[in-house]
């Protein structure tokens, strides 16, 4: 069973310098699609998004990996 | 990408092609020669010359590094340290992702400079791949993200699921042949599909000893692409 909420989690904590400060939530709507957001120290932001976005990108890569696999359709908000 | 590592007949034909991959002129970067190589006898015995060439950053880029934060002292990472991290790396991600994969380390070190190789194996394999290699690049890409972090260093870690890698190389250069082919032919240059920098290296360098075409890239980001002319 994927665990989209971890998986976000435990890429942004692995990349960020406030670990502590990571927050991901999770809401899914009636059609089964899940709305991820996670949330970041200020000074991490840049990190979580990376260069020309390309961390954000392939992080929702992989949740799109995962998300197939649990049946559902997920979306990633970086706030 | 700012640096690059490049195999030629010779020197300068090497050079010339990272040139042309870095987008940059002989004066914006730094070379380092690896190998002069050895012309051999009759082709036996030979060497390809190898350089590195690096793009030396303005101050603008260093400090929109991603990985500005970490260690600029001499740190000395251990190989097998840097083994360790990516096997954990990569099992994590699988496991959170839910698929039913298994990963190996196929070589412990890639000579091109692409670090310990993973191998990645089982019934989701063609899930991890995606489209054309989109979600096997943005794993691969997370895995030595998450790998240099953790190392303080930049580190680079290599996967391919199933082979995907040589397949993929094996019918690039095949593609490469078959339209070089076709310019001699007609005259005309033709333009491939968008690839990124390690798959138009590869054309350029399949096509580099082809004395009838050669090869140019235009275009930027995404949507960089190899065109061949006729010579």
């Amino acid at each position: 069973m994927a665990q989209l909420k971890q998986l976000v989690e435990y890429i942004a904590q692995s990349i960020v310098t406030h670990p502590d400060e990571v927050l991901v939530t999770e809401e899914e709507n009636e059609h089964g699609r899940v709305f991820i957001t996670l949330q970041v120290h200020p000074e991490d932001k840049g990190k979580v998004i990376g260069r020309q976005g390309r961390v954000a990108q392939s992080i929702r890569s992989l949740l799109r990996v995962a998300a197939v696999k649990n049946g559902v359709h997920a979306n990633l908000d970086i706030d | 990408m700012n640096s690059i590592q490049m195999t030629g007949k010779t020197v300068e034909d090497a050079i010339e092609i990272a040139l042309r991959e870095l987008d940059a002129d002989q004066d914006e970067v730094e070379i380092d020669v690896v190998s002069r190589g050895k012309a051999g006898v009759f082709g036996i015995g030979s060497e390809p010359a190898k350089v590195v060439v690096t793009r030396i950053p303005d101050r603008v880029l260093v400090s929109d590094n991603e990985f500005a934060d970490s260690d600029t002292e001499e740190a000395t990472v251990s190989h097998g340290d840097v083994i360790e991290s990516g096997r954990e790396t990569i099992n994590k991600l699988i496991d959170l992702m839910g698929i039913e994969v298994t990963s190996t380390l196929r070589r412990a070190d890639n000579e091109d400079g692409g670090g310990p190789l993973f191998e990645i194996e089982g019934d989701d394999s063609g899930l991890l791949i995606g489209r054309r290699g989109e979600t096997l690049r943005s794993f691969q890409f997370l895995v030595r993200f998450l790998v240099s972090q953790s190392m303080g260093e930049r580190t680079n870690v290599s996967l391919d699921v199933e082979g995907y890698d040589d397949r993929r190389k094996q019918s690039l250069t095949n593609l490469a042949k078959r339209v070089s082919q076709r310019v001699v032919k007609t005259g005309r240059s033709i333009e491939l599909e968008p690839m990124n920098a390690r798959e138009r290296r590869l054309v350029h360098m399949s096509l580099a000893d082809n004395d009838g075409v050669y090869t140019e890239s235009s275009g930027s980001g995404n949507d960089r692409k190899i065109v061949i002319f006729p010579s």
